[in-house]
């Protein structure tokens, strides 16, 4: 108990909850995950108090805490199977693995950089991003949120790079279904 | 030899959308570049997969990037209630050792 520095760990739930709870927010973007990830920070900090030896600042190891806790959470989610995987390819090509002609799709009629400044247009991907399931979602957003290149993010989260393209093969596939179906077709014209 | 430099040189519709997946992600082969320029000549419906992919990768960073800008700035409030949370759950742990 006597080396349990209570004080010092008051003191950085003050001064760093705030920075550690946006960074988190804004690497999972889901509020309640974020704060729990951010408990959980401080907790793990408090319990393994003696190992901080002043090498680095408070607030590095407390990020330091903090990043391990997020790719763990990602690394739980890819190990989640996905009863989807392999039903997916057969609603897109048939047997003899072409494009079944239904989705052939046409070209989208839109100028891109309007549709990349288009809050509806965002919304919708963002519901179509939603309904992947979590192993592929968490896929696609470790590529974008990390900004780093595939093998590195196999390296972190413990996945092969085929297994990781595939699942971001097969996400692409989704969602642009999604699109076209949530999007695009809306503003067909319906056939006479 | 004329079957098996047909399926080097022919890739099918999943195939060829595989590749155009995993070269945004990793690097891909002298081989599979030359496959896929090749299935691409042929197969407009993979062509069309092709733009219509790095499209959806372009939009979904401006989603990404337009949360995280609704994300930059918690409230004040919330930022209280998340240190008093962990500040009990604290003295909790340390008082229950």
């Amino acid at each position: 108990m006597g080396k349990f520095k209570k004080p010092d760990i008051a003191g950085w739930v003050e001064s760093f909850s705030g920075e550690l709870y946006s960074w988190a927010l804004y690497k999972v973007s889901d509020p309640e995950l974020a704060k729990d990830l951010v408990q959980d920070t401080f907790l793990a900090a408090a319990e393994k108090m003696e190992s901080f030896r002043g090498e680095s600042t408070p607030k590095t190891w407390l990020f330091a805490i903090l990043n391990n806790k997020i790719i763990d959470h990602y690394r739980k989610k890819l190990k989640q199977p996905v009863n989807k995987d392999n039903q997916i390819f057969s609603k897109f090509f048939n047997e003899d693995k072409r494009w079944k002609t239904g989705n052939v799709q046409a070209e989208w009629h839109e100028e891109e950089s309007n549709l990349l400044d288009n809050t509806e247009f965002l919304n919708v991907l963002k519901k179509c991003l939603d309904e992947l399931p979590d192993k592929w979602s968490a896929c696609i957003q470790l590529k974008f949120l990390e900004n780093k290149k595939g093998e590195e993010i196999c390296q972190e989260t413990g996945i092969t790079p085929s297994n990781y393209w595939q699942i971001i093969h097969r996400s692409k596939l989704q969602l642009r279904d999604c699109l076209e179906s949530s999007w695009f077709d809306a503003f067909n014209e319906p056939l006479p | 030899m004329k079957r098996k430099l047909m399926q080097l040189l022919f890739l099918s519709c999943l195939k060829a959308t595989e590749i155009i997946e995993k070269r945004l992600y990793f690097r891909i082969s002298f081989i599979e570049k030359l496959q896929l320029k090749v299935h691409k000549m042929m197969c407009d419906a993979c062509t069309l997969y092709d733009k219509q992919s790095l499209f959806m990768d372009r939009a979904i960073e401006a989603v990404n990037k337009k949360e995280s800008a609704k994300n930059i700035e918690p409230a004040k409030e919330e930022i209280d209630l998340l240190k008093k949370r962990i500040s009990d759950k604290l003295a909790d742990t340390g008082s229950s050792e």
